[in-house]
């Protein structure tokens, strides 16, 4: 106990920190700014500002961001990162509730009862009890992540490279289960992605594969541009497609009487606790994130309420409990980053990117070489968390305005950040041709049903799998049965079985569909 | 909103028999995908005795691929499902000069150049574009970008055409 406590301390001083700025014109005298803090705040604020733009979506933005963060030393890139993510995450909801478009597969829920309330003129209340259930929940995730970060890490050590193979399958395989749409085909995108994963250089012989003598591939297909290529370009794209214009109904009605009622609060307290837990939960486990929480907590609270024909038309609880839940899980899916090393969703996944970029890689190690990096972190979530109550609820009307920006003029914009973002990763114009190819990529997957988030987990996965996998057998001196001898690799292989025969099986079928049943009305 | 009004519906070159055209044509793309990869990397090593070579996990990924793609192949014969998509083709065209505009000037041109040009061809690829209102939006852009990552973020970008720096 006295060891989490030491660590959150920790924490708490990094982003805390003070440096003395000596401006010229103030004659030698030195004022002492909070660096962290207002990179976690200026995170946060440009999170939202871009996660608030209808059809962008939390993995887009973040994608898009990321260039802001190079000139900073890793410990502020990485708070500011995290503030970005959680900016974004509550973003998305804000343009559910209020325009009923949300940026992606997350709020999708949030949408259903936010919208209505919305247009019963309770705007107000609904995006607030979104902020306020987020909050706590980020609290509780904070907390939740400091008691399992230390324990996880010690188990991560003990992991050699067969475990660490079983349990990236286990996590691939948790994230067909939880995805929505077909597993056959969520299956084959991953694939695609550790095909995809492949491309540059053998890390152990140094031969060039895929590479066709082109030297910007030698290195690789980068992951930013690939993600931005995706989620950028092709929802763009897509959007165009579908009427930028046409669909959307923004509430006309003034946002006013920001306060809950105190039925507002007693009707979503239980509410709130039940989707935290549900989401923390989510969150820890490989291949969950956001999405599943908020769709599974959304469908619970429709299970256990007394008249669930309430839902759908404005029920507060509707709001607090996925929104709730989504945060919670955005924030615990960081454990198995920050303990394992291994990312559990595509947004994660992205993190790893960003965190490549700035010299870290992820995992146990980590942890104990630069714990001011991982704790300081992870207090910036609880720091960034505080401030989007802070400062969102009071800003409603600015995100609200934004939102009457018409697309014709907003969709150019996005396309010129993203060039800019991706040829700053490596001042590299062939990276904003190859991110342009995925774009169409991205919308021929969408045209044909396929999601591109289990895409973006295998290609960082890729690399990942093939060294351990790699390592395993050179150890085992070429016995594949080394998966199954082990025990705990053994264990985590039989889980990773278990899921998938289950996942067929039709009982199960049914009931996942039925999470994601909201999605379709 | 699309360009081409009277649209018709896509004129099925697809056999009758296939019932989830959607699934079928993904199917045999990614198979083709991974028949292209696995020809790429024919050229690289494979097994040394129980040592992986360069080869052994694309080919591995892409015999995996390969399988799947054929299962959804099959699934889109024997399943019922939706029709091709519709594609258009003005935004997908006109973003993707956007892009490539973009790739190809930032060098030599500056960002000043590349960056207004891109935004201008992107603009084109929705038909609701209004141009005063698009150019002048453009023009603050470009410049709040030439602040924003030279200047406040200190990304190494070039400004103006290399012919005016020499």
């Amino acid at each position: 106990m006295g060891d989490v406590f030491t660590n959150l301390g920790l924490g708490f001083g990094v982003v805390f920190q003070f440096v003395q700025w000596t401006p010229a014109f103030l004659g030698g005298m030195s004022i002492p700014i909070p660096v962290n803090i207002l990179l976690c705040l200026i995170g946060a604020l440009v999170g939202t500002l871009v996660g608030v733009l209808p059809g962008i979506g939390t993995i887009a933005t973040v994608a898009m961001l990321l260039p802001i963060t190079f000139g900073l030393p890793p410990v502020g890139a990485l708070i500011m990162l995290a503030g970005i993510y959680y900016g974004a995450q509550y973003g998305g909801s804000t343009t559910s509730i209020l325009v009923n478009i949300p940026g992606e597969a997350g709020s999708v829920v949030t949408a259903l009862d936010g919208f209505q309330m919305a247009k019963k003129g309770r705007a107000g209340p609904a995006l607030a009890i979104a902020a306020i259930g987020s909050f706590f929940a980020g609290c509780v995730a904070t907390v939740l992540i400091a008691l399992l970060g230390a324990p996880l890490t010690k188990i991560a050590l003990a992991f050699g490279p067969a475990e660490y193979f079983s349990l990236m399958v286990l996590g691939l395989i948790f994230a067909v289960v939880l995805a929505k749409g077909s597993v056959l085909k969520a299956i084959a995108m991953i694939v695609f992605g550790l095909l995809l994963s492949m491309v540059g250089s053998d890390i152990e012989t140094g031969a060039s594969r895929m590479a066709f003598n082109i030297p910007e591939l030698a290195d690789g297909l980068g992951f930013a541009t690939l993600a931005m290529g995706l989620f950028g370009f092709a929802e763009i794209i897509r959007n165009l497609d579908a009427g930028g214009e046409t669909d959307r109904k923004l509430v006309q009605e003034k946002v006013s009487g920001l306060m809950p009622t105190g039925k507002d609060l007693k009707e979503s307290t239980p509410a709130i606790l039940r989707g935290t837990m549900l989401g923390s939960i989510l969150g820890i486990l490989p291949g969950g994130g956001a999405t599943i929480a908020s769709f599974a907590a959304y469908t619970f609270e429709k299970k256990i309420a007394k008249d669930p024909s309430k839902f759908g038309h404005g029920e507060i609880r509707g709001v607090a409990a996925p929104e709730s839940a989504n945060n919670a899980a955005a924030q615990t899916s960081f454990i198995p980053l920050l303990t394992l090393g291994i990312p559990p969703n595509a947004v994660m996944a992205l993190m790893v990117g960003a965190m490549t970029i700035h010299g870290i890689v992820p995992g146990p190690q980590v942890m104990q070489k630069q714990p001011e990096l991982v704790w300081g972190m992870i207090a910036s979530m609880w720091v960034g968390n505080l401030m989007l109550l802070i400062i969102n609820l009071p800003m409603v009307g600015i995100w609200v305005r934004l939102l009457r920006v018409p697309y014709r003029l907003m969709f150019p914009a996005i396309v010129i950040f993203c060039c800019i973002g991706i040829y700053s990763v490596n001042n590299a114009p062939t990276d904003v041709m190859i991110a342009g190819a995925f774009g169409l990529v991205g919308y021929w997957l969408i045209k044909h049903d396929f999601e591109p988030a289990p895409l973006l987990l295998g290609m960082v996965l890729g690399p990942l799998m093939e060294e351990n996998l790699r390592r395993a057998l050179l150890i085992s001196r070429g016995d594949w049965s080394v998966f199954l001898t082990r025990p705990l690799s053994a264990v985590l292989m039989a889980i990773a079985a278990a899921l998938l025969v289950l996942t067929v099986l039709p009982a199960l079928r049914k009931k996942r569909d039925e999470v994601f049943v909201e999605s379709e009305n | 909103m699309n360009a081409t009004p009277g649209h018709a519906p896509v004129k099925s070159i697809i056999p009758k028999w296939v019932r989830n055209p959607q699934e079928f044509v993904g199917g045999i793309a990614l198979m083709a995908i991974a028949l292209f990869a696995l020809w790429a990397s024919s050229d690289l090593q494979g097994m040394r005795g129980f040592s992986f070579g360069a080869g052994t996990a694309p080919r591995m990924f892409g015999f995996l691929l390969l399988g799947l793609g054929a299962l959804i192949t099959v699934v889109g014969v024997v399943t019922e499902g939706p029709h091709l998509a519709k594609y258009h083709w003005r935004g997908p065209f006109f973003v993707t000069v956007a892009i490539l505009t973009f790739a190809f000037t930032i060098r030599p041109m500056g960002m000043i150049f590349a960056a207004m040009a891109s935004f201008m061809i992107a603009a084109c690829g929705t038909p609701e574009t209004r141009w005063v209102e698009t150019f002048i939006v453009g023009v603050c852009l470009t410049a709040f970008c030439c602040l924003l990552f030279p200047y406040a973020l200190g990304l190494p970008l070039q400004l103006l055409p290399s012919f005016m720096i020499r």
